[in-house]
């Protein structure tokens, strides 16, 4: 089967809008996590987001995105997307062919507009102009017809590991001959919707999350987006090459719609399962970008199924604190910075961790350092039970 | 490449448990919604608190999944997953004013909680997917499902497309112009000469694997297209059949996606006119919705297995005696494309 190279990446986070401006402020230290100044809410101001400062008009004309009904989930998108396609040197007419995928994700697509979408779906008022805007597949329609993208185009929701599956099923289109390339990523805005989702679950942090503290209550919500252009071998003999996607594993909990069992049968699996994708020991492991929402439940699970897989756990951390949790997002944007650790040969620490989980005792990368990594595991773990894990390695 | 193995149909007509396509039910104003059958397999607390869209995936499942050996694998399409519950919770953040609000609505609504709830009732710990790209999210819950059997041959997966009507998408699809303004019937569905179709809902779940032996039907290759010129369909739909028919093979059936929006003519004409044969249509008995190809896959089977095809069904030709070989062709608002080739 083709071996699986990545030869681009784009991203923007509250950290950043490119690759460069996160690893600076990754290695910092960074946090981005503030108040809420873009989104109209009564939760402005008491809790913290990870919202990324630029105005959806700005985004609109920065990335001459003037069409009508083009949703600010898009217009993130957009800007990651790009950078991603340039950064891989892909043509126009590389992208229109029918060899070229592109697999997104998203969780809130247009439902970002919450109050056109409660006037829309109510009858309250005349149409407005997002009517085809509001569903999850409008982002990657959206980029489709923007960039004529010529082969399989798709959409995966599941939940807050919808990314790390959208970059599973590219690479398996390559794999089994669908695509040469796929351009794979995940999107989402912060969302009034969403916002009041997890608020109604009680797992909103009212200050910055503490991923892997003992003492940790709750994650926050973020924004952003990446993408990942994916190239068979053969196809990218000429390119620089920045990565391996060597492994990858989707499995399922099945254990309760929003919360993850004791013993973590789900997220131990995936990262199991990765890693025989991969016929990697996990002693191999060098570093995991771990799925740490900062949540009672996610954190001590994980940690749990990290203590089963590995005799040692390896170095880990999550960059939760950093960004927040940015949902549909969050597996492509952490594929992003599991690609920097690789290509910098570094690793960034994760933010807030005071005391280890006392059941647990694990302490996860507290400062930045250089460190030698040729394999690094990312987590993604969601709602449903939704379970994945990519495996990336130096070539 | 997949076999399918067994099937099961949840809509607005019999396609449960006595199959009847003879007697339809008609359109309501401008919707056909899908009778839900009993179940006693799931608790009905449990089912009170589940959607419609939930409710009909998960019974669907189950009616096939039951005494089956281990699914390693559940694959579903859905565009919008639960939109009712979605917009109730949206309404409640408004009422309310982003009060204390209560959680279930926002839960049931994610769109994965098909594929999950189907997951946790049948205790299932592998691949779990939920493809949701509108008008081609079963048709991508297709791709993986022959990707997957084609990784693991012998293996057993659950592949379903399932979508609901709810009072909120109604109105915004038709705002968007998808749905007719003048009432219609299930008889003149096609006759209107007007933009838009009418509202469906439904749930099609399949039994897959590799294996020939015992199978219904195959299902052969299927192709996605995002394009809105006809003459693009037309000739990818040419290259279709011409890398996939053998040598001499005619196609026995053509079921088309014609849904009465006479903006979409333009494509099941020209579609029509290659596959040069029998032409059915099924849309005035499932409606519209961006998984109703899901429920062609299974009219497809119900007809290669029972060998028969109710006249209601047929557009123009006469009924093969023999069903071999079918092309499935479906658009959603002439945006988004599929064809499928199934087999005996």
């Amino acid at each position: 089967m083709a071996r699986i190279f990545i030869t681009g990446i784009g991203i923007i986070t509250s950290l950043g809008e490119s690759p460069d401006e996160n690893r600076i402020a990754l290695k910092q230290g960074k946090c981005g996590i503030t108040d809420l100044e873009l989104v109209q809410t009564r939760y402005a101001g008491k809790i913290p987001f990870g919202e990324i400062k630029i105005e959806t008009e700005t985004l609109k004309n920065q990335l001459k995105a003037t069409e009508s009904g083009v949703t600010r989930t898009s217009l993130l998108a957009l800007h990651a997307l790009e950078q991603a396609i340039n950064d891989a040197k892909l043509s126009a007419s590389k992208i229109s062919s029918s060899e070229t995928a592109f697999i997104n994700a998203t969780t809130v697509g247009g439902m970002c507009l919450t109050d056109e979408l409660y006037k829309d779906s109510n009858k309250l008022s005349i149409k407005s102009s997002y009517l085809s805007s509001y569903d999850f597949g409008s982002v990657a329609i959206y980029l489709q017809q923007r960039y004529q993208i010529g082969g399989i185009v798709n959409t995966i929701n599941t939940a807050c590991s919808s990314s790390a599956n959208a970059i599973m099923y590219g690479a398996r289109l390559i794999k089994n001959g669908y695509a040469k390339r796929v351009i794979v990523g995940g999107t989402d805005s912060i969302a009034k919707f969403t916002l009041n989702g997890f608020n109604s679950l009680m797992i909103l942090s009212p200050e910055t999350c503490k991923p892997f503290d003992n003492n940790r209550n709750g994650l926050n919500l973020g924004e952003g987006a990446a993408y990942l252009v994916l190239e068979a071998e053969e196809t990218c003999k000429s390119k620089k090459i920045y990565a391996e996607l060597t492994g990858f594993a989707n499995t399922n909990d099945a254990f309760h719609p929003s919360s993850l069992s004791s013993e973590g049968d789900g997220p131990f699996l995936a990262m199991k399962n990765t890693l025989d994708v991969a016929n990697l020991t996990p002693f191999k492991i060098d570093f995991i970008n771990a799925h740490g929402t900062g949540t009672e439940n996610n954190d001590e699970v994980e940690s749990r199924a990290m203590l089963r897989l590995f005799n040692e756990v390896p170095s880990f951390a999550s960059t939760k604190s950093n960004i927040g949790h940015t949902l549909g997002a969050s597996g492509a944007i952490e594929a992003v910075y599991s690609v920097l650790n690789i290509m910098h040969q570094e690793i960034y620490p994760n933010l807030g961790f005071e005391n280890p989980i006392e059941s647990t005792k694990l302490v996860p990368v507290l400062s930045y350092s250089k460190k030698e990594i040729s394999h690094v595991l990312s987590n993604s773990f969601g709602f449903g039970g939704n379970c994945s894990s990519l495996l990336f390695s130096k070539i | 490449m997949l076999y399918i193995h067994s099937t099961s149909c949840i809509s607005a007509q019999h396609t449960f448990d006595d199959v009847n396509l003879v007697v339809l039910n008609p359109v309501e104003e401008n919707k056909l919604l899908a009778v839900e059958p009993n179940s006693n397999q799931i608790p009905n607390a449990v089912l009170r608190r589940m959607g419609k869209a939930v409710r009909m995936g998960i019974k669907a499942a189950l009616s096939i999944v039951n005494n089956q050996s281990e699914l390693k694998g559940i694959i579903i399409g859905t565009a919008n997953g639960g939109m009712e519950d979605c917009i109730k919770f949206l309404n409640q953040i408004i009422v309310y004013d982003e009060g204390t609000l209560t959680p279930t609505n926002f839960v049931q609504s994610t769109a994965n909680n098909i594929a999950s709830q189907i997951g946790l009732f049948t205790a299932n710990k592998n691949y779990n997917i939920t493809h949701v790209h509108r008008g081609l999210a079963f048709e991508n819950a297709v791709i993986d499902a022959m990707m997957l059997i084609k990784e693991h041959p012998l293996d057993n997966y659950l592949l379903g497309g399932v979508d609901e009507i709810s009072t909120y998408n109604y109105n915004i699809s038709l705002l968007d112009g998808l749905y007719k303004n003048e009432e219609v019937k299930n008889n003149n569905l096609y006759e209107i000469e007007t933009a838009g179709s009418v509202a469906g809902e439904g749930a099609a779940m399949f039994l897959v694997n590799g294996k020939k032996q015992n199978s219904l039907a195959t299902l052969r290759a299927i192709q996605t297209i995002h394009a809105t010129d006809e003459k693009i369909i037309a000739s990818n739909l040419k290259d279709f059949l011409a890398s996939h028919l053998a040598d001499g093979e005619k196609l026995d059936l053509f079921l088309s996606g014609e849904n009465g929006d006479c903006r979409l003519n333009k494509y099941t004409k020209i579609t029509e006119k290659i596959a040069d044969t029998t032409t059915l249509r099924y849309k005035h008995l499932t409606g519209e919705f961006p998984t109703a190809s899901a429920l062609s896959l299974w009219f497809a089977c119900n007809f290669i297995e029972n060998k028969k095809v109710p006249n209601n069904m047929v557009k123009t030709g006469s009924i093969p005696t023999e069903i071999n070989t079918m092309l499935i062709y479906n658009n959603y608002n002439g945006i988004q494309h599929s064809f499928m080739l199934v087999n005996r």
